[in-house]
């Protein structure tokens, strides 16, 4: 259960922005389908091996990867991808599924999953596959790499990311204007962030208890970013040390701990409990949201007006850089299936459509305005701000036993500093060691 | 067994009529209790109301205020949306499917490992009695881990088989308790006349015995029936595939996947309506039974 | 379809070599001499001596041994000794609050929903009129399937569910806000007993019924004779007599309690802090994506037995100071 918790911060916020964010690509043609499919000779069709994909899609982020899928399918003539959304306790049936040689040929796993699965040998190592392959979604050297190092482990390949989002600072112009902020902008750092949000955190109603804040922290953002941003690492280069005593990681988790919950700049926990993370920033209630960059926060208005009006700025500089956090998922095949060949087609294939539909597609390529807006319209506008922020984007360095280093990292070390049951450097040093043993194999 | 309500016996209106102010105050507490009780059953009843009006709502009344227990106009094709979504027929089936093998399994092996305990004298029985009374305490959760690394060794995981075939062990200890109890209330003359007639212990069990207990039986029924309608631990581990779901957990599915999208709640009341359904309809079909399963272990044990 | 042949064929199997097992067993021990009669006992409670032995007995050992292990499914089990009870129990943060969590919320509806069930009967037991028909409402929530019951008290204690809109005069008088019930982990405790004795009490009420109306009315009447009053007729001859049936309820709800799961995984609890039913911990820790500690879960489980047990026995210890056995004359 606590590997769960933990990983809510991470985990579900990315899923769940992930899922509300993809608008619909020009959904298939569903009339023709049936024609496309009759045409065919028959027995052309029987040949076509059944490749099961199991995601976490809800219903309609189902419907959006069902119109993605039925394109590789019209286009495929070895196998057909049969869709299996599990919205359910999605790792937990793939955990079952996996230990019980039930599991789908395809498996969408995010980032935090690839290296245990491997490590436990559960997981088709294609780098051979990849080798001789000449379409554009099997050629490495197209994918970022701090993204696609996720999906290795060992030097070996085990998956295709399909998305890389790196969080953006999302604002409300209008709570700005109202108390005579400058909004955000690109020279931004802490000291900035902090300034304005005190000043965007306001009794509007006089009750003497401000109604509206300047930003909103509760385990998302990650801390990581921060730790980063200050020149620190939570999980150093090869692997083997967590050095969040260091005075840099430090200064990065006192930043975060100075706003979370602190009522001078951010929501509380109470009124996170009553009245939602996210929905606190759709509402017009925070000025400042940390976000994917596939949100829908910067959109939502148009689709219902009672929400808020926001718009896109890069996150705020750290002391060293301007690190930011990107969500990556990636599609791997289960190392049980009994067509690695057609599972393999259909992953690059299958890749290639999904990188038509989400954003960021991880692909150095596929970075530019134009298919942004292709992929997702309403991203139009911040497709610039997006794009800048790439280059600064990281994604997790990812252990094999990552669930259990995840879950000392956010019960000895981030509960307790957010709760204030102790400080950063202590909390630091009593975690330290006990993180480094889920390092040691 | 526990009767249905008896008319109130003369004899106390005869003791009360006497004393004027006896039957004040007979009154007066006639009215509290009845007072008390409707206002139970309301406690009962709005929760219920309020699951079927809010099935009938669009999703824009769902947080209208103040909140009205009737829909401007009841939405009935919820239920027809509901049972579109989501390949629903099947969920059904895959539910009878189980419930009928798990409920016909239970039934048989319990009546004859019952039978066996009431009527069959063997060295140990108590002990062995006893040690099947005390599984009812065990934890399931304990047994939970091996019994899915045996189904997982039989390569059995998401098939319907670790659902159902266990139940040909005899689950259920409960069951032949209360079976037991029955079979020890029917006097021997009952098989020693059909030894007589030639009959061998099966058919003595299947033509004399069974038809003794049918009350016993159909109180089993119920109670298997809505145990393995209702069964959720078992499917969320072992069914993986959404073919194979059976209702209940295409309604944990639904309201997970619903969680992460705006909160559908006149479709998951909808969903609700219809997994209690089958098992409303029965509980007023064969409400004695129901009761009768409940009690028995209580009185008589 | 192929599915359903699938496990129709295990079914058939199995019941095929159920009844060749029975009948097999009856024939060698009636050769090793043994009398007709005990070898068809034997050969009657095979199936569930067998169910015990590969259901119950060799899985309870089997976990035993699991919880001396690091276990992940994918590779052969560790041995780490004491490990899982002495490392994770102390490290686990999730443990204590959800022993709490588990614990109180037996402690605390067992008691409230026996005395509740226990008035609605004797309510009911007075000759009311249409007995049948009170008896069938109330029993009504009983039947309705637990989950159902979960999502539906989920929405009816929503922050703007039904219940706070109808409490919220209440809530203005006392000057509270509206407790988001599931959400707040004050209220977390609170709402899962409310939902608890909602499904529960009819049950129990109809149980109590039955028991209430075992007792012979003479017994009141000699009460009357005496010039006892009300409370000295539920002093005493009402709770003594249903006594043995409290008792039974009483067990019977504290081993549900502790089994409880359904609500942990419908209604998402922060383990940290509220703390979960330790039977969904016990789950989310066998079965957890990437992660799963089979060890661990066992060893859970394991303590979850002796919670059981220790309980249990401290019930029946205590049954001899306030359950009374009518007469005792058997």
């Amino acid at each position: 259960m606590n590997n769960f918790r933990l990983i809510i911060p991470f985990v579900i916020a990315g899923m769940a922005i992930a899922a509300c964010a993809a608008p619909p690509v020009a959904p298939a043609p569903r009339a023709q389908q049936p024609a496309e499919q009759a045409t065919p000779a028959p027995a052309a069709v029987a040949e076509k091996v059944k490749i099961r994909l199991a995601t976490w899609a809800g219903v309609e982020e189902a419907k959006e990867l069902q119109a993605v899928i039925d394109k590789v399918n019209a286009a495929a003539t070895t196998y057909e991808i049969v869709h299996e959304p599990q919205p359910a306790d999605y790792y937990t049936k793939i955990q079952t599924n996996l230990a019980g040689g039930t599991a789908a040929d395809l498996l969408w796993l995010s980032q935090e999953f690839i290296a245990g699965y491997a490590d436990k040998g559960v997981l088709l190592d294609i780098s051979d596959y990849l080798k001789n392959d000449t379409r554009p979604a099997a050629q490495l050297d197209d994918y970022f790499p701090d993204v696609l190092q996720t999906a290795q482990f060992n030097g070996r390949t085990y998956g295709l990311p399909w998305i890389a989002q790196p969080v953006v600072l999302y604002y409300n112009p209008k709570m700005f204007a109202d108390a005579g902020v400058e909004p955000p902008n690109e020279n931004w750092t802490w000291d900035d962030f902090k300034a304005a949000a005190e000043k965007l955190t306001r009794d509007t109603d006089g009750d003497g208890k401000p109604d509206q804040w300047g930003t909103v922290f509760n385990g998302w953002p990650p801390i990581h970013m921060f730790i980063w941003q200050a020149g620190g690492e939570v999980i150093s280069e090869d692997k083997t040390k967590s050095p969040i005593d260091t005075p840099e990681a430090l200064a990065g988790a006192q930043f975060y701990k100075d706003i979370i919950y602190n009522p001078k700049y951010a929501a509380p926990q109470e009124v996170i409990k009553e009245q939602g993370f996210s929905e606190l920033a759709k509402n017009g209630k925070v000025a400042m949201f940390f976000g994917g960059a596939a949100d829908d926060l910067d959109y939502a208005h148009t689709k219902d007006p009672r929400f808020a009006e926001m718009q896109v700025a890069l996150v705020p500089k750290g002391p060293k850089n301007r690190a930011t956090f990107a969500w990556t998922a990636s599609t791997v095949i289960n190392a049980a299936t009994k067509n690695p060949q057609a599972a393999y087609d259909a992953l690059v294939d299958l890749t290639e459509g999904i990188h038509r539909w989400k954003i960021v597609a991880p692909r150095k390529s596929l970075a530019n305005a134009e298919v942004i807006a292709a992929s997702v319209p309403q991203k139009k506008a911040s497709a610039e701000v997006i794009l800048k922020a790439l280059p600064d984007a990281r994604s997790f360095r990812i252990v094999p036993r990552q669930s259990e280093w995840d879950s000392i990292f956010w019960e000895k070390f981030q509960d307790p500093l957010f709760q204030g049951k102790g400080t950063a450097a202590e909390l630091a040093k009593q975690a330290r060691p006990e993180l480094e043993a889920t390092l040691s194999q | 067994m526990a009767t249905v309500s008896t008319p109130a016996p003369p004899k106390t209106a005869l003791r009360t009529s006497g004393i004027g102010s006896m039957k004040v105050r007979r009154m007066v507490s006639d009215v509290i209790t009845y007072i008390l009780l409707v206002l139970g059953a309301l406690v009962v009843l709005i929760p219920l109301l309020w699951m079927i009006s809010t099935s009938l709502k669009t999703e824009s009344e769902l947080f209208l205020l103040p909140l009205r227990l009737f829909p401007e106009v009841p939405q009935w094709h919820n239920y027809i949306d509901v049972w579109r979504i989501q390949p629903f027929t099947q969920f059904f089936m895959n539910t009878i499917f189980i419930t009928v093998l798990a409920m016909g399994g239970e039934i048989l092996t319990c009546a004859l490992v019952a039978y066996g305990f009431a009527r069959f004298r063997f060295p140990g029985r108590d002990i062995l009695f006893i040690i099947m009374l005390g599984t009812m305490m065990l934890p399931g959760i304990i047994t939970l881990i091996p019994t899915f690394l045996i189904w997982r060794g039989f390569e059995r995981i998401d098939t319907f088989t670790p659902l159902t075939v266990g139940a040909l062990f005899a689950w259920g200890p409960a069951y032949i308790f209360l079976l037991r109890q029955f079979f020890l209330t029917i006097p021997h003359e009952m098989e020693e006349a059909a030894t007589i007639d030639g009959a061998n212990t099966l058919q003595t069990f299947f033509y004399v015995m069974l038809p003794l207990v049918k009350p016993a039986l159909l109180a089993i029924a119920v109670l298997s029936f809505t145990g393995n309608w209702n069964n959720f631990q078992a499917p969320l581990i072992y069914i993986n595939t959404l073919q194979k779901y059976p209702v209940i957990l295409a309604l944990y599915a639904f309201s997970e996947s619903l969680s992460k999208e705006a909160p559908k709640w006149h479709y998951m009341m909808a969903m609700t309506v219809i997994m209690s359904l089958p098992i409303i309809a029965l509980y007023f079909a064969a409400q004695r039974y129901f009761i009768e399963g409940l009690t028995v272990g209580a009185v008589k044990g | 379809m192929d599915f359903y042949a699938r496990t129709l064929i295990d079914y058939a199997v199995v019941a095929l070599g159920m009844a060749i097992a029975m009948f097999v067993v009856f024939q060698v021990l009636v050769r090793l001499g043994m009398k007709r009669e005990a070898a068809t006992g034997y050969a009657l409670i095979l199936p569930w001596l067998l169910g015990f032995i590969i259901w119950t007995a060799y899985p309870i050992l089997a976990s035993l041994y699991y919880s001396f292990t690091n276990y992940n499914v994918f590779q052969p089990p560790k041995w780490v000794g004491l490990d899982n009870y002495i490392k994770w129990l102390t490290n686990d943060r999730s443990f204590w609050p959800s022993l709490r969590l588990t614990l109180l919320y037996g402690l605390i509806s067992l008691p409230i929903g026996l005395a509740l069930s226990l008035g609605v009967a004797m309510l009911l037991a007075r000759n009311v009129r249409g007995v049948g028909v009170w008896r069938t409402l109330y029993y009504l929530p009983a039947v309705i399937p637990a989950v159902a019951t979960i999502l539906l008290w989920r929405w009816l204690l929503g922050s703007e569910g039904l219940v706070n809109q109808i409490l919220s005069p209440v809530y203005n008088l006392i000057g509270m806000d509206k407790p988001s019930w599931f959400v707040d982990e004050r209220y977390a405790l609170p709402g899962l007993i409310i939902m608890s004795l909602w499904g529960v009490f009819g049950a129990n009420t109809v149980i109590l019924l039955a028991g209430l109306k075992n007792i012979p009315t003479h017994l009141y009447e000699a009460v009357e004779l005496d010039g006892g009053g009300a409370w000295a007729k539920f002093r005493h001859i009402t709770l003594p007599m249903v006594s043995p049936t409290l008792f039974y309820t009483l067990v019977l709800g504290m081993i549900a309690a502790v089994k409880t799961f359904e609500p942990g995984i419908f209604i998402k609890l922060n383990s940290l802090t509220t703390g979960t039913f330790l039977q969904v911990l016990v789950y989310g820790n066998a079965f957890a994506g990437g992660n799963s500690r089979m060890g661990y879960a066992s060893a859970l489980g394991w303590i979850m037995l002796v919670i059981i047990m220790v309980l249990t026995l401290l019930v029946f210890r205590s049954s001899a100071l306030w359950v009374y056995y009518e007469g005792e004359r058997k």
